[in-house]
């Protein structure tokens, strides 16, 4: 009953924002943080229940974007066909990068995670003939005709996508990811066979970005490889620290604080960036669980 | 039940498992004793498909074991809790409890994106709580429980694997006299259950009091197997390992 509550309360907030926010520049901002949100949340599910340091996240991007646009520019399909195959293609590559988790741990999957987002980045520079290469992919149109239409599509998909995540990190499938987190060793004990749940969150969450990667296209208009360079990856990661890893709201705070931040800092002009990392760091120093979890001790305190 | 036949396994050019054969039988409380880096810990980390043997065969009933790995094995009922505790830390008791029901979930995943359910085996995983004396404190996170309770903990998470076959890696070590007593009882519980134990263990009153049979090992290899009675009679196994307090 309660999470019926929050979850009516927040598509109550969802539907309101844009009637608060008018201006088109922050109306932008505002789909850019629905955006944003579906990807802490993807990251999330691979790093933060499953304990696996992911730095491939922007490749899936990439990916749920690439294939969506160049699938309906070039051959022609509508765009949600598109866009359900550009999801299971970064699904598919997500299995792919879970080969590698089932071999590596720590640093060394964190390394080759890497790797894999330097090549996909390298593959769309240089594959000119399908990508357009630094060129890029001009005079995309979004699939629906305007940008509040749009904020409300991407924001339901965001509360939907959250809803069946919330689902899914509460069932017994939570508790496989946690033991796996916790201890893999100790989770094969109890016949947990790590290799195949690895892989269903790290398919899933690459699906989850592919998703979010079919909207942005639409909403820039145009399609460059920079965009989905590796600081893309270390973005969606800070987000999901900064909210709080490993709970469900604690990304979604972090991606709408990181996606605000840097907008209300552009007054400091060159200062800005100084400002944001500062921020950063020292989130990470006096609240290593994130927002979240500082909330909770703060009110634990108040008591 | 299972069956080890001339197992060896070796670490570069330590052999710590050489030649060794048992047999546990089914339904028996079953000891395992020897100094340290006698190769106890290797044995139940064969059996338990950690790690896969050099040589030599291993066969539970009729299934044989070689090259399955560990999460297979538990799905015959091979279950196991570790000498240096592994618990999921930051879990609370009762969901340290409940990962451990993972075999028996029937459930395809779809149902649970959209139903979400937590419901089952909660019953059960709290009878366990209770049944190793962790009854009032399921909410809290495990990595905070004193050492015992953890040991504790860890055998209630195995049981919920529903084991026919349970291997403990020294559960008395670091225990107070009560908690030795607590652990002995239930163990004595869980082998009326019809669970077959097998226990590695130091403490000589546990294992003496317990063990209907035991098997001593040193340097990796077998050196005695009988009866507690014969094992404390036996010269070589006192002089390897039970020393002056056991003498006959």
């Amino acid at each position: 009953m309660r999470r019926a509550a929050y979850l009516f309360g927040a598509a109550a907030i969802v539907a309101l924002l844009p009637w608060l926010i008018t201006t088109p520049y922050w109306r932008g901002i505002l789909i850019l943080c629905a955006m944003n949100v579906l990807l802490a949340l993807s990251l999330n599910l691979v790093m933060g229940y499953t304990g696996q340091l992911n730095l491939g996240q922007s490749a899936f991007f990439a990916i749920g974007a690439y294939a969506s646009t160049i699938l309906v520019k070039t051959y022609g399909w509508n765009f949600w066909l598109a866009s359900l195959a550009a999801i299971g293609g970064a699904g598919f590559l997500g299995l792919a990068l879970a080969a590698f988790a089932v071999r590596l741990r720590g640093h060394y999957l964190a390394i080759a995670s890497l790797g894999f987002a330097v090549i996909t980045y390298q593959v769309l520079v240089n594959w000119e003939r399908v990508t357009e290469g630094v060129r890029g992919i001009y005079g995309i149109l979004p699939p629906v005709r305007n940008a509040v239409a749009l904020f409300y599509l991407i924001a339901a998909i965001a509360l939907i996508v959250y809803f069946v995540l919330d689902n899914l990190v509460r069932s017994p499938i939570g508790d496989t990811l946690r033991a796996i987190r916790e201890d893999e060793v100790s989770a094969a004990s109890l016949g947990v066979n790590g290799a195949i749940w690895k892989a269903f969150a790290f398919g899933v969450g690459a699906a989850i970005a592919g998703l979010a990667g079919c909207f942005y296209p639409g909403f820039v208009g145009t399609l460059v490889p920079d965009a989905f360079n590796i600081v893309e990856s270390f973005t969606m990661m800070a987000m999901v620290i900064v909210g709080g890893m490993g709970t469900m709201i604690g990304p979604v705070i972090g991606a709408i604080v990181l996606t605000f931040l840097p907008e209300l800092l552009r007054g400091f002009g060159e200062l800005r960036l100084m400002i944001y990392g500062a921020a950063l760091t020292l989130v990470v120093l006096f609240m290593p669980g994130g927002i979240v979890q500082a909330w909770s001790t703060l009110r634990a305190r108040s008591r | 039940m299972i069956r080890a036949e001339t197992l060896s396994k070796s670490f570069g050019g330590v052999r710590a498992v050489q030649n060794v054969s048992v047999s546990v039988p089914e339904k028996s409380i079953f000891a395992l004793i020897g100094p340290n880096g006698a190769g106890k810990s290797t044995l139940l980390n064969l059996l338990s498909g950690i790690y896969q043997p050099d040589a030599g065969s291993l066969t539970y009933g009729d299934e044989n074991l070689i090259g399955l790995p560990a999460y297979r094995r538990v799905r015959l009922g091979i279950a196991r809790t570790f000498q240096k505790i592994r618990l999921f830390k930051q879990l609370t008791l009762l969901e340290n409890v409940l990962a451990g029901f993972h075999i028996h979930h029937e459930t395809p995943f779809w149902r649970y994106l959209a139903f979400g359910d937590r419901g089952r085996f909660r019953d059960e995983a709290r009878e366990l709580l209770a049944f190793l004396g962790l009854g009032e404190r399921e909410g809290e996170r495990a990595g905070a429980l004193p050492y015992g309770k953890q040991r504790m903990l860890e055998i209630a998470r195995s049981l919920a694997t529903r084991p026919k076959f349970f291997m403990l890696d020294e559960p008395a070590a670091g225990l107070n006299a009560a908690e030795v007593d607590f652990l002995l009882q239930r163990l004595v519980d869980i082998n009326r259950r019809g669970i077959t134990l097998l226990v590695v263990e130091h403490n000589m009153d546990l294992v003496m009091n317990v063990a209907q049979r035991v098997f001593v090992m040193d340097h990796g290899e077998p050196l005695f197997e009988g009866t507690p009675r014969e094992v404390q009679a036996n010269s070589s196994v006192v002089a390897a390992y039970l020393g002056g307090e056991f003498a006959a």
